[in-house]
């Protein structure tokens, strides 16, 4: 019994010792529940604790593939009102410090699902000195402006066709027209030098008469 | 066919539309706002009015005036007016035609906006990923995205004047579709132009109504507007107030470049230009004040938020760096909390404490941008956090369109109407000779597309249609009152409207415009002499801001050429018609000896 116990305690100041804030193996981890989940926010206890260290182990056992991490091998410590923590993984035969870029990559990882345990994105969970990979712009073939911009030109483009046509057919017809006027006069001409003289005079006749 | 006939408007609302359309453009925008804020708030509301009623309302009058008399365009107006003077409207066609070159760049930007806003997320609220898709691009960082999307997207500008680059060709496309516009829309002269200022005049108006309202609803609104408001009555003490009101006057209503002439000579003959002259300058005032209440709850929105997002920061800051609980700090204790932490934890403080930002309204406020600054980079900063934002871009950038569009109307006429009056234009139809002026404007507007070509356009627009102007307008006025005579032309007046102008009218024209018109000429040729090099504004790729910068010796040579090239019109044609008088003249006596021989 005695022998448990010490083991026990052994074990436990041996993890408090493996797990230092500014350790250079370890990273601090950020959460902003209540910027995130508003009233809907739940709170940070030991059993979300435990949660984040099973989904920590998860990412590192997706990462290496035959190793099996256990939640013992995820250590956490100085826990702040902020909620924020250093954690520190260790093998799970050996209990050696994991390296960080290995701890940085199985994070990156499995970052969205670590992100969807707690409810929490990028922004809200945050590990100091692991950037979040941003997802890829999404390029449309031919940029939307692009479409607009040959929808406007094509009307403008119509428009003025259309304004061009009709002004030529005008002008042809007003052409057309005083070429017709000038034939009927000189037609008109004609006519009253030869013998409608009588017509025209009688015309005068009553614009006088009017007077 | 009666190709004589000029062509008239429709009817006087036309006319009357066209010179709102045209007086009323993007400067009530982005110049009016910022002078006011510049020049204590309200208070500048005194000079401004002021001015309008000694220099602008008599000389949109004269100048409407002549028009509609003479009937011809600038050139033959002035020539008629007197001979050697026909190098007045000359000036007035050269300087519309540099106006011309530059103005329709604003239209091209405006497109490229409105066509960039039809997207899901704005493409200036967020900076765009860098390659390594680690975070946003560096120079993205250091500016805001409205900046990068301002300077690096819609520009791609170069550091210097000096840097050139190749034509932006989203840029080429829609300085290309701007003039496509301006030609549909003044293809048949004022024909079409008169059909199309029902709208281009109209629907401004429409889209500020909206964003009056939208503007004093939005959260922090009401802090911009006091801020314009309350008036700062001792900067009426500062002469530059009255220099900045009746600069903004002269400039604002369109004068000297020959498109109210233009518009004018289209006139029934016994259209009352008195009254609309009244009309389109209280209108055009009016609308300034009107755009500056909108631009200043905008203002008061963006300062708002940022002030906000700010004190935003700094709460993150303390919760970070002191581990406290998420809910201790509140944004409205953030002030109390930083006292607090500075007196328990000194030394963890002073870590922090370089990165501790000041939060400040008032210096928010403060920010006075004017110009294209306002136009792209402010207005849609704000758009940006606006609910439904693709909506007010839409709306924002379609007004900006009809208001340059509108004045585009005026300038393009300022060019078209006098040369058609020559034989040479008159051979071709409308269509054609059009046609041939706007595609030589673009061509010639493609060089400010380039990656220089923002630094152009600035030098264009400083300095290509201000000294010049005021030259003109002086000479005009200085013409119609003392060499033409007020008498003479108070007759004509009279025979065109039926009374002689009242006292005021003639104290103006006599006295008091000139006067101003020298005292602004003065102080320009002050300012310039004073200021020492000209300079510019450069965006400077790694720190992600603008620096000034000298313009270099070719730079201040082509600033020369620009002011030279539109004033010296004037004295040039006066020698020229003199010396063709001379010879005329010994001709006509050598043809008067050869008949007394003869007979």
């Amino acid at each position: 019994m005695l022998e448990k116990v010490s083991f026990l305690l052994l074990s436990f100041t041996l993890a408090e010792q493996l797990c230092k804030p500014g350790d250079p193996d370890g990273y601090k981890v950020r959460l902003s529940i209540k910027t995130a989940l508003g009233e809907n926010a739940y709170v940070w206890n030991d059993n979300e604790m435990f949660l984040f260290r099973a989904t920590l182990a998860f990412a590192m056992t997706k990462q290496f593939d035959g190793q099996q991490f256990e939640v013992s091998d995820i250590i956490v410590c100085n826990q702040t009102a902020r909620v924020s923590f250093w954690f520190v993984v260790t093998y799970p035969h050996n209990k050696t410090l994991v390296d960080k870029q290995v701890v940085e990559r199985a994070v990156r990882k499995s970052r969205n699902r670590i992100n969807s345990a707690f409810l929490l994105s990028d922004t809200t969970l945050e590990f100091i000195g692991i950037p979040p990979t941003l997802a890829t712009p999404v390029n449309p073939s031919t940029p939307t402006w692009l479409i607009v911009f040959g929808v406007v030109m094509g009307a403008v483009c119509a428009g003025i066709i259309v304004v061009l046509v009709v002004s030529l057919v005008q002008r042809k017809r007003k052409k057309n027209e005083t070429n017709e006027d000038t034939q009927v006069k000189t037609v008109e001409n004609g006519a009253a030098r030869d013998g409608v003289y009588y017509m025209s005079f009688s015309e005068d006749e009553s614009s006088v008469t009017q007077m | 066919m009666e190709k004589g006939a000029r062509p008239n408007w429709d009817n006087p609302m036309q006319f009357l539309l066209a010179c709102i359309s045209y007086a009323v453009g993007l400067g009530n925008v982005w110049r009016f706002p910022y002078l006011c804020q510049m020049h204590g708030g309200g208070g500048f509301l005194i000079p401004y009015l002021l001015m309008l009623f000694l220099e602008g309302m008599p000389l949109f009058y004269l100048e409407l005036a002549i028009g509609q008399r003479m009937r011809l365009g600038s050139i033959g107006a002035w020539t008629a007016i007197s001979p050697y003077l026909g190098g007045v409207g000359l000036a007035g066609v050269v300087t519309s035609l540099y106006l011309c070159l530059y103005y329709n760049i604003i239209n091209a930007w405006s497109f490229w906006y409105l066509f960039h806003s039809f997207q899901s997320a704005l493409p200036w609220a967020d900076c765009p990923i860098n390659s390594n898709r680690t975070g946003p691009v560096e120079e993205c960082e250091m500016a805001t995205p409205t900046q990068y999307f301002f300077y690096r997207e819609t520009l791609d500008i170069s550091s210097s004047i000096e840097e050139n680059g190749d034509i932006h060709t989203g840029q080429a496309l829609c300085l290309l579709l701007a003039w496509v516009i301006t030609y549909l829309f003044i293809i048949r002269g004022i024909k079409s132009t008169g059909k199309v200022v029902y709208f281009t005049a109209t629907f401004p108006y429409v889209v500020l109504f909206i964003y009056l309202i939208r503007g004093i609803t939005l959260h922090g609104a009401i802090n911009g507007v006091k801020y314009m408001f309350t008036p700062k009555m001792e900067q009426l003490a500062n002469p530059t107030t009255w220099i900045n009101a009746a600069t903004q006057i002269f400039f604002s209503l369109g004068l000297g470049f020959g498109s109210l002439i233009a518009f004018a000579s289209y006139n029934q003959y016994n259209n009352n230009i008195e009254f609309q002259a009244i009309i389109v300058s209280l209108i055009n005032s009016g609308t300034s004040i009107f755009a500056s209440f909108v631009t200043f709850a905008i203002y008061g929105f963006k300062a708002t938020i940022n002030y906000e997002n700010c004190l935003e920061r700094t709460r993150l800051l303390l919760l970070n760096a002191f581990n406290l609980a998420e809910d201790s700090v509140t944004i409205d204790s953030v002030f109390e909390w930083i006292e607090k932490l500075n007196t328990t934890y000194p030394q963890q403080f002073d870590i922090i404490a370089n990165k501790l930002e000041n939060c400040d309204l008032e210096s928010e406020l403060n920010t006075a941008v004017e110009g294209t600054g306002l136009a792209f980079i402010v207005y849609s900063e704000a758009i940006k956090y606006m609910p439904l934002p693709q909506l007010w871009s839409v709306l924002y950038f379609i007004m900006l369109l009809l208001l340059g569009l509108g004045s585009m109307l005026g300038n393009i006429t300022a060019i078209i109407t006098p040369l058609q009056d020559f034989k040479v234009a008159s051979r071709m139809s409308n269509e054609l000779f059009s046609g041939l002026v706007c595609l030589f404007c673009l061509l010639l507007g493609l060089g400010f597309t380039t990656s220089s070509g923002n630094y152009w356009f600035t030098m264009f627009n400083d300095y290509g249609a201000t000294l010049s102007l005021l030259v003109v307008v002086l000479i005009e006025v200085i013409t119609v009152s003392y060499i033409y005579g007020i008498k003479r032309f108070e007759k004509d007046i009279e025979d065109m409207l039926g009374h002689r102008p009242n006292w005021y009218w003639k104290i103006m024209w006599a006295g008091t415009s000139p006067l101003l018109l020298i005292v602004l000429l003065i102080s320009y040729i002050i300012n310039y002499i004073q200021g020492g090099a000209p300079t510019y504004q450069a965006w400077n790729i790694e720190l992600g801001r603008s620096v000034v910068m000298e313009y270099p010796i070719f730079g201040q040579v082509f600033i020369g050429l620009l002011l030279v090239s539109s004033i010296s019109c004037i004295p040039i044609t006066a020698l020229y018609v003199y010396c063709k008088k001379r010879n005329d003249g010994n001709h006509h006596k050598r043809q008067y000896s050869i008949s007394t021989v003869c007979v």
